[in-house]
């Protein structure tokens, strides 16, 4: 409802302050800027690729310096609301990077610059008939972010420890009671798009939730999640009294052999960290039966950006074949592109369908059919605060 | 004329200490009282008692107070026995050497005692994996961690480790300027044995001397962030820990909660202050 109103009165004013011109004239006024990207910068590998490839290319070709900073999802929030409280016109981050909530809330301070994608010469290659890249949590993105990756969830297990893992809520409760202490998740992100799967499993799967928040539904489904977390939690690592506080703690006590399962949102991130050294080569990654879910992830102009142009051309090459053919490498990052490969010109379209053969994970053709959409922000919000009191503080 | 220019200084003192030490703390906590009535904030909707009922009613609150009280109690109560101890026992030789070995924990910032300990204390960590060497227990799995339980020990121990330095040097300093060896003397001359010198003189005389830094460090553990983040649990959690969390939270309607959690955490240090500082002033113009 509230995004609803944002969008209303949003569309209007954004008009009139976007930056006039041509991209001509886009390139012309970036030359020269310093764009600041706001990300999480907990994955060595994703640095790299931003540091050694994304920077000294906008350098090289565009006249654009690229620095990053550290923040994500809710940090950012609380930064942009903190500056927009202080009234600074100048933010101190031109480029965020997010999706679901993130975009929802910076959507409802109305942190945010667009609609601006329908200004980039390469959002014509992008997937747009694709739902999990035109939503974002159930909510059309409408130009105010542009699609950058496209991942889905997979649990990781060692094949070393585990010879058939367990693919359905059944049997991941039985594996749980069978081997005490050597599963949990994390409470950030990573674990609740976990709980978010199960969930839509409970409520009869597929899309059972989709839609806008359904309190009804979403009171039913939670209340038999809670149920049969509360009767199978002391299985759980640390008797599930307590659990990883972010997913880089879990791959952590998964290295560390603690747990024997550790997840990733991003379907192919089992074969950069077998090549990292972080994980036994023995790792693998699968999804469950009943599914799990698949989602993007965007890039955002701030508001207050002071170096629009700037991020408009930094966006404009991440999306470009090149950088996202760069990107999709396990080498490098193993994150899917957002594009659509039958819109590229041919030797494009070539070196895309002939992407090296991912190791460890399984191929995207095979979990396709399992990819569940997104649900409403609201359904993330409520099961973080939940847990907490259904299951965390019993 | 030199009573007006020391009247100028005072002044001027005055001022400085309003401009860097009062008005900046209080100006936060008036920020903080109008955010968590609504007076301010982006998302607010107008005047509202709603984050304080939250806070004050539900229970997240004052398990909270009660697990930092009770984490930061535990850490001053062991660590004045070990630096008590230490610092009667070694007496001279603190003097040397050993005083200045004394000095290198701490040099060392919190976070890097909380990591030291979870590599030490965690369920695959240092002490885990010894332990599975020896033939102690069959696998990592089956060690009893120590870090991220409902007790809070990694945190205590971590604390203590940091605390305990720091308070045998201040002890031994104490014993030094409160002459301490020589009512020792004294008591013994006039009969006193062993124990009751203990008791009755030197515990007494360290103990009230070393009050208000005692209460400064439960303040200082009661609001420490890093060591209960990387050791502690989701729930409860020490007051620092929730305020973020809070206030970093996926729900932005609680931002308001964090800074009433936030003023509370104030009046508590401030209230334990007011109770500690006057009590000093009036031994001293006692004795």
């Amino acid at each position: 409802m509230a995004a609803a109103l944002a969008f209303g009165c949003r569309q209007g004013d954004a008009d009139a302050a976007a930056p006039p011109g041509s991209w001509r004239e886009t390139l012309l006024r970036a030359r020269g800027q310093t764009v600041a990207l706001a990300m999480w910068q907990g994955d060595p590998y994703i640095n790299a690729y931003i540091r050694d490839f994304v920077a000294p290319r906008l350098r090289r070709d565009y006249g654009v310096v690229l620095r990053t900073v550290s923040a994500q999802g809710n940090q950012i929030v609380s930064m942009l609301m903190t500056e927009k409280e202080a009234r600074r016109p100048n933010s101190a981050s031109d480029i965020v990077w997010i999706n679901g909530e993130t975009f929802y809330q910076l959507r409802q301070i109305e942190a945010l610059y667009g609609p601006f994608t329908d200004r980039l010469p390469n959002a014509r290659f992008i997937d747009w008939r694709n739902p999990f890249i035109r939503y974002d949590f159930q909510q059309e993105i409408r130009g105010f972010e542009c699609p950058w990756g496209n991942v889905q969830f997979a649990l990781i297990y060692d094949s070393g420890a585990v010879a058939d893992p367990p693919r359905t809520r059944a049997a991941l409760s039985e594996w749980w009671r069978a081997h005490p202490g050597r599963f949990t998740f994390d409470v950030q992100f990573t674990g609740l798009t976990f709980l978010k799967s199960l969930l839509i499993e409970i409520a009869g799967g597929g899309q059972a939730l989709a839609g806008p928040f359904d309190e009804s539904k979403y009171r039913e489904s939670s209340t038999r999640l809670w149920a049969w977390l509360n009767e199978n939690k002391r299985f759980l690592w640390k008797s599930g009294r307590t659990f990883p506080d972010g997913v880089a703690q879990l791959h952590e006590l998964f290295a560390s052999g603690e747990v024997a399962f550790t997840m990733s949102n991003n379907d192919r991130e089992v074969d950069n960290k077998i090549a990292q050294g972080l994980f036994p080569s023995t790792a693998r990654a699968y999804v469950l039966d009943s599914g799990t879910i698949q989602n993007s992830h965007y890039l955002g102009i701030v508001q207050g950006a002071p170096h629009k142009e700037g991020a408009l051309v930094t966006i404009n090459f991440l999306i470009s074949p090149e950088a996202q053919l760069e990107k999709q490498k396990p080498s490098v990052w193993g994150d899917g592109t957002v594009l659509d490969v039958t819109r590229m010109p041919a030797p494009w379209r070539e070196s895309f369908t002939s992407e090296a053969p991912r190791s460890y994970a399984p191929s995207r053709a095979a979990i396709q059919g399992k990819a569940l959409m997104e649900l409403a922000p609201e359904y993330m919000l409520r099961l973080h605060d939940d847990f907490r009191t259904h299951v965390i503080d019993r | 004329m030199s009573s007006t220019a020391k009247a100028r200084g005072g002044r001027v003192g005055l001022a400085v200490f309003l401009a860097i030490a009062v008005f900046p703390a209080s100006g936060g906590l008036l920020y903080a009282l109008l955010y968590s009535l609504g007076g301010v904030g982006l998302l607010s909707r107008g005047w509202t008692l709603q984050a304080w009922i939250r806070v004050l009613t539900g229970s997240e609150f004052w398990r909270s107070l009660l697990f930092s009280s009770t984490v930061a109690a535990e850490v001053v109560l062991i660590s004045v026995a070990l630096g008590l101890s230490l610092a009667l026992s070694l007496g001279e030789r603190l003097q040397r050497t050993l005083g200045t070995l004394l000095h290198v924990p701490l040099t060392v910032p919190n976070v890097v005692a909380a990591f030291l300990t979870f590599q030490l204390l965690a369920g695959a960590g240092l002490m885990s994996r010894v332990a599975v060497r020896v033939g102690a227990i069959p696998d990592t799995a089956r060690f009893p961690s120590l870090v991220q339980e409902p007790w809070g020990i990694g945190i205590v121990l971590a604390h203590v480790l940091l605390a305990t330095p720091f308070l045998v040097l201040l002890f031994a300093a104490l014993a030094r300027s409160e002459r301490v060896s020589a009512f020792v003397e004294l008591a013994s001359t006039l009969g006193a044995n062993h124990t009751q010198t203990l008791r009755r003189v030197v515990l007494p005389l360290l103990l009230r001397q070393a009050l208000p830094s005692l209460v400064l460090l439960f303040i200082a553990i009661l609001g420490s962030y890093d060591i209960p983040l990387l050791l502690g649990v989701q729930s409860p959690q020490m007051l620092s820990v929730l305020v973020v969390r809070k206030n970093g939270i996926y729900d932005l309607a609680q931002k308001p909660e964090a800074y009433s959690v936030a003023i509370l955490y104030s009046v508590f240090t401030l209230l334990l202050l007011l109770r500690v500082i006057p009590l000093q002033g009036r031994r001293r113009e006692a004795s």
